[in-house]
């Protein structure tokens, strides 16, 4: 078994290497970070040709790679933009922790994304849980009650959120219970933000504004999961151990909760673990419409300004977060199924 | 010419017992038996019908037709469906938009198909080292969150594409962007299952027979071993649809999808979103939103059905 | 005994019901929207306009450009003249004589050698500023005499010192960052850029909850006055075209920007005040005259007046712009550097028809389109990505149809690269390119019509370019930049104003001022273009 860990974290090792140097490549293919920099006034030429000197832009694409993995304080790099080469470089590189600083905001690109983890972290992991609560009341009913008016209306109901866009739920609810229940008198929700700035991140506060993002994001992935459940629980009923537990004269009941839920929530476990990882990725749709401060739209505004310190970083810790978990998901399948082993 | 299929044998077993049918057959029936596929293939074809006749009916001249005096105006006898922010008919707009919207997601599963059973057929049947590098490259575009690199390859190939004609449309670089970027980053998981289905056929009899007969690699792989695999990869076609077509619309509300003048029901939605327009003039995106939702529910009932269709033990129910 | 005790109860009762309710008074408290967080508080840093509106009031400049284009003392004592003294007779010097009562938020004294440290840090190896125009081309140094004297010595006379000293990089605090950049050789990682305290504007900071709001109160020690508001939030919204609209709508928001018409009209019906603030946008056509990348019927001046003439400006003012402003009429609309009795070229398609078929443009081989020596009359009309310019385009094209001249509309996202980044406009590859573009607003120089200023491979930042090369009027344009008296500088610019308009090179499309929306509750509040928050120390709210 340790054996086993081991080698696959070796495996892992090259991938997110590979990982690492593509999105590179093609965040800096991109295009240029100081083009987008003056905003309404835009850079002068001679202020753009000394800030790509000072913030090594200017640098072929492999040496910017390697400085970013391994640092800079080992080599010299121009300081005051005038083309030599004089000062010793401050950066230490990835792989020992420093994912460099952003380039708009001179802030250390950990930092910002770690401030804003916690908000997304927040978000959905609630809307998870909410989601799985839901999808697998729905799909266990749904899968013993297969084909009855039940299974048939929420299936339905199901496949049409799940056939829908996610901002069309999120501006309909915006706008139904934030806007016009505010308009009609009725008890209303907020229109975005994590919490008032008047009263303070709170509970109830974080609780309120966050009734509608979690809505929106469970209405969409409640359908995907209940679904799942339900063809595993399907699968598992119609197998051959609950026909003889059936036939061994067991309560239906007793069936169901101690067989067959276990065998089927089995997979589900699988695929929690494998989309856990992607929840750090935070719901960009969702955090735009509802402007929740979390790291889907630190994605999307660091992605116009092509601040790829943040961005690498970010992406870096998904990519990392989803070897790790994927590893544990095995290892979990192992421990809860014995007929499974791995040499 | 040595084929895997088997004729459909006849027993002449006593009367009245039911003849074994070829595998195409009992495929087709199952599926014709799902209610839910057929409600979805029903309205499929008249959203298909819909675009195809409304091509007919109206040309695309008139549904770029704008005049700016009757803009946003609700839905009337001239204007089924209103008109939008520059006073174009958004009838014909969602059926030239449909046009493309549909292109793209079939195109995009060409490529994601395409794609993603070569490399699964070669990762499965080469085996070795082939299929560690092959795999692992899979992995690592599962581990990146997968609208996240879509973004950035959106905005990686901005530009880059000049507008292309297209059976008499000129199509905005935009739509090939869409098409190549939904193909891309979509092809990984029926990678994984067309592999895990080639390892199985690999070892069957007839291959084995084949290979010893001197058949050619490519030959067994395209002849024997990917006819096997093909509910997989329909399966994943249909669904493949559903998911390009919501992704599209996804990514076009973000600003990075299809551009105008070129419409799309995603675009469309995305030029609803202003304030104004969501409080007053609903009907604007309604209509596409509609139109994505009846399309995308049905491809995916149909591909539930299909999913059904294909499983053999789905026989035991009912 | 006990009744004296009674009675001092009964006081402190009575006293408490009149105390209590005036306690209870709510408080001032007004709030932003911004679309977009602001990147970092230290303005050597940053030109974002989210950010610099918010360190305005954190961080006060020698004057203000309040909402009459007119400058306004902060820190200096008077606006410096050549009648004061201020200014040199040559125009090489100017003197900024400091108030003697300038404080720090923290209570330290701010003094001239404030100044002197700013330009150190502007200039210093090690700081990444985003900008180090104009002081490292056209300032030769910057001393302080005594604690309230700034003496700035340009290499030549630079006219538009006004809006270019010490108003985007305002002074900053020696006495905290000097051991800062000591220590560490930038300032680039301070703790300062995210706090800016000690600061010296009417407010301070006083929390930052990234990408959620930012929170400012009154700055105790302000020289300038105390804000009759207790707070001030900036909230943090999205980016699309819903979020601040129902934030306004519902209250959640009192002042929003950057409005669309669209907005503006519905935001109005629900009570909000819209005012329009000119910014020295104007929304323009940019007509390619340079002879290697137009077509040949660019380079005629009466091609280039019909085509103005076969544009419906007014209408799409009218029904895509809901009539919230006007038809441009000059590159410098919205200010006083306009031409005198500035009217655009009126809309006339016939007469359009007429100049065109004048100068030889016909339809001879019958296919629609006008033509001239087998060259077929066909434009590219180019834009960036913004919904409003598509649709524009949309609308140019059909009207220009039914005149016989046909159109290609393109779109980039690229479209403000430059010649060396392969820009669209940079690099000719347009007929007709509409963009909202400014001169260096608050002042009217600009570099758009140079001669030198064509985009070349020698020249690759070159930002002429629709490529329109005039001796006449390049003599004007240096002639300004050397002009300090502001009345002569205003008479340059009307000539060069109407050169322009004679010669159709650049045509106005609509007066592109920012549309600002505010709550009715809020009062005082004037918006400047160039200092939007000059005066959020007046702001109050009605009860």
């Amino acid at each position: 078994m340790g054996r086993y860990i081991i080698r696959r974290l070796l495996q892992a090792i090259p991938l997110v290497l590979f990982v690492s140097l593509t999105i590179f490549t093609l965040l800096q293919a991109t295009g240029d970070p100081l083009a987008t920099m003056g905003g309404r006034s835009p850079t002068k030429s001679e202020d753009k040709a000394r800030l790509r000197r000072q913030l090594g832009l200017d640098k072929p694409l492999l040496e910017q790679y390697l400085y970013w993995l391994i640092g800079n304080d080992w080599a010299k790099f121009d300081r005051d933009g005038d083309g030599i080469a004089e000062a010793p470089g401050t950066r230490y590189g990835v792989l020992r922790g420093d994912f460099g600083t952003s380039i708009v905001t001179k802030r250390p690109a950990m930092e910002i994304i770690v401030d804003r983890l916690p908000n997304t972290l927040l978000l959905m992991v609630t809307a998870e849980i909410i989601t799985l609560f839901f999808a697998l009341i729905i799909g266990v009913i749904s899968a013993v009650k297969q084909y009855s008016i039940f299974d048939n209306v929420l299936s339905g109901f199901s496949f049409i959120t799940f056939s829908m866009p996610i901002f069309l739920v999120g501006f309909g609810l915006l706008y139904i219970f934030a806007v016009k229940f505010r308009e009609w008198g009725l008890p209303y929700l907020p229109t975005g933000g994590i919490f008032d700035p008047q009263e303070g991140r709170s509970v109830s506060q974080l609780a309120l504004h966050m009734i509608l993002p979690v809505a929106t994001i469970t209405i969409i992935s409640v359908a995907g999961y209940s679904r799942y459940v339900r063809s595993n629980m399907l699968e598992v009923i119609n197998s051959d151990y609950i026909r003889t537990a059936r036939a061994k004269g067991l309560t239906e009941r007793s069936i169901l909760y101690r067989h067959a839920f276990k065998n089927a929530a089995l997979p589900l476990a699988t695929l929690i673990g494998l989309d856990l990882p992607f929840l750090l990725g935070g719901a960009v749709v969702t955090e735009r419409i509802f402007a929740w401060p979390g790291t889907g739209r630190l994605f999307l505004d660091h992605l116009e300004l092509l601040d790829y310190s943040v961005l690498m970083g970010l992406l870096m810790l998904i990519t990392v977060a989803v070897v790790i978990f994927q590893l544990l998901t095995d290892l979990m399948y192992t421990w809860l199924d014995p007929r499974i082993r791995y040499s | 010419m040595a084929t895997a299929t088997v004729k459909p044998v006849r027993l002449n077993l006593v009367e009245g017992e039911a003849q074994a049918q070829s595998p195409t057959q009992r495929v087709i029936k199952r599926f014709v038996r799902h209610r839910a596929a057929m409600f979805g293939l029903v309205v499929l074809i008249g959203v298909l019908a819909y675009i195809i006749v409304g091509s007919f009916i109206f040309t695309e001249a008139q549904a770029n037709y704008n005049d700016t005096s009757i803009r946003l105006q609700a839905p009337s006898a001239e204007h089924p469906f209103g008109t939008d922010r520059i006073g174009r008919d958004i009838l014909a707009r969602t059926i030239y938009g449909g046009q493309i919207s549909l292109m793209i997601g079939f195109l995009a599963v060409v490529v994601e198909v395409g794609l993603g059973t070569a490399v699964g057929a070669i990762a499965g049947y080469y085996g070795g080292w082939i299929d560690a590098i092959l795999m692992r490259i899979t992995e690592a575009m599962l581990s990146i969150p997968s609208l996240l690199l879509l973004l950035v390859m959106a905005k990686f190939f901005a530009g880059k594409f000049a507008p292309i004609p297209f059976f008499g449309r000129t199509l905005s670089g935009s739509v090939i962007i869409i098409i190549l970027i939904l193909g891309l980053t979509s092809w990984m998981s029926l990678a994984r299952i067309v592999r895990s289905n080639v390892l199985s056929i690999k070892e069957t009899e007839f291959v084995l027979a084949a290979k010893a007969l001197g058949v050619p690699n490519w030959r067994i792989i395209i002849n024997h071993i990917l006819p096997n695999t093909l509910a997989s990869i329909i399966v994943s076609l249909t669904l493949g649809v559903a998911t390009a077509i919501l992704t599209e619309a996804y990514v076009s509300f973000l600003g990075l999808g299809v551009q105008s003048p070129t419409a799309s029901w995603g675009n469309m939605l995305t030029e609803a979103q202003e304030f104004t327009v969501i409080k007053n003039a609903p009907w604007y995106w309604f209509f596409p939103s509609l139109l994505i939702l009846l399309t995308v529910l049905s491809i995916n009932f149909v591909g539930d059905g299909l999913r059904d269709a294909f499983d053999p033990r789905s026989d035991n129910k009912v | 005994m006990k009744r004296r005790l009674l009675l001092v109860l009964t006081l402190m009762l009575a006293l408490s019901l009149v105390v209590a309710p005036t306690l209870a008074q709510d408080r001032k408290v007004v709030t932003v929207s911004y679309t977009q967080e602001p990147l970092t508080l230290n303005p050597l840093y940053v030109t974002q306009w989210f950010a610099t509106n918010v360190i305005d009031m954190l961080l006060t400049p020698p004057w203000f450009i309040d909402d009459q284009q007119q400058a306004v003392p902060v820190q200096v004592t008077e606006i410096p003249s050549v009648e004061n003294g201020g200014i040199s007779e040559d125009g090489t010097v100017i003197t900024l004589k400091l108030r003697d009562d300038l404080k720090w938020s923290d209570g330290e004294p701010l003094t001239s050698a404030d100044y002197v440290f700013t330009y150190e840090m502007i200039m210093a190896d090690g700081n990444t500023v985003s900008s180090r125009d104009p002081w490292e081309t056209k300032v030769a140094s910057v001393t302080a005499p005594d604690a309230t004297t700034v003496v700035i010595t340009f290499n030549e006379s630079f006219a538009p010192w006004l809006t270019a000293l010490f108003t985007a990089s305002p002074a900053m605090p020696e006495h905290t960052l000097r051991p800062i950049f000591d220590a560490e050789g930038t300032l680039d990682a301070a703790e300062w850029n995210k706090t800016v305290n000690p600061g010296s504007g009417s407010f301070i900071l006083n929390e930052w909850e990234t990408g959620s709001f930012l929170s400012l109160v009154p700055n105790e020690n302000s020289f300038a006055g105390t804000p009759k508001l207790n707070e001030v939030f900036f909230r943090i919204l999205a980016d699309d075209g819903t979020s601040q609209n129902a934030a306004l709508t519902t209250g959640d928001a009192d002042i929003g920007v950057f409005l669309t018409a669209g907005d503006a009209v519905e935001l109005e019906g629900a009570g909000l005040v819209i005012s329009q603030v000119a910014s020295g946008y104007n929304e323009g056509w940019y007509l390619n005259v340079n002879p290697d990348t137009a077509h040949p019927a660019m380079l005629d001046v009466n091609v280039r007046k019909a085509l103005v003439m076969a544009f419906n400006r007014q209408q799409i003012v009218d029904d895509l712009l809901f009539g919230k402003t006007r038809v441009a009429t000059s590159y410098w609309d919205g200010s006083q550097y306009v031409r005198p009795d500035a009217k655009p070229y009126d809309y006339n398609p016939e007469e359009a028809a007429a100049m065109l078929d004048a100068a030889g443009w016909v339809d001879s081989n019958g296919d629609g389109t006008r033509d001239k020596d087998g060259t077929e009359l066909v434009l590219r009309f180019i834009a960036s990505q913004r919904q409003i310019r598509k649709d524009v385009q949309a609308v140019v094209q059909q009207a220009f149809a039914e005149i016989g001249v046909g159109v290609e509309t393109s779109n980039y996202d690229n479209f403000f690269d430059t010649y060396g980044e392969g820009g669209p406009m940079s690099t000719g590859q347009y007929d007709i390119g509409e963009y909202s573009g400014s001169s260096q607003f608050p002042d009217p120089n600009t570099a758009d019509f140079l001669c030198s200023e064509i985009p070349s491979d020698e020249n690759p930042e070159g930002a002429n370019w629709i490529g329109y090369c005039n001796e006449e009027l390049d003599a004007l344009f240096q002639e300004q930049l050397k002009t300090t008296d502001p009345a002569a500088r205003v008479a340059l610019f009307q000539q060069i104003d109407q050169i322009i308009f004679d010669e159709a090179v650049w045509v106005g499309v609509w007066y592109d001022a920012d549309l600002w929306a505010t709550n009715a509750r809020v009062i005082d509040a004037k918006y400047s273009g160039a200092d939007p928050f000059w005066n959020a120390v007046n702001w109050d709210v009605s009860s």
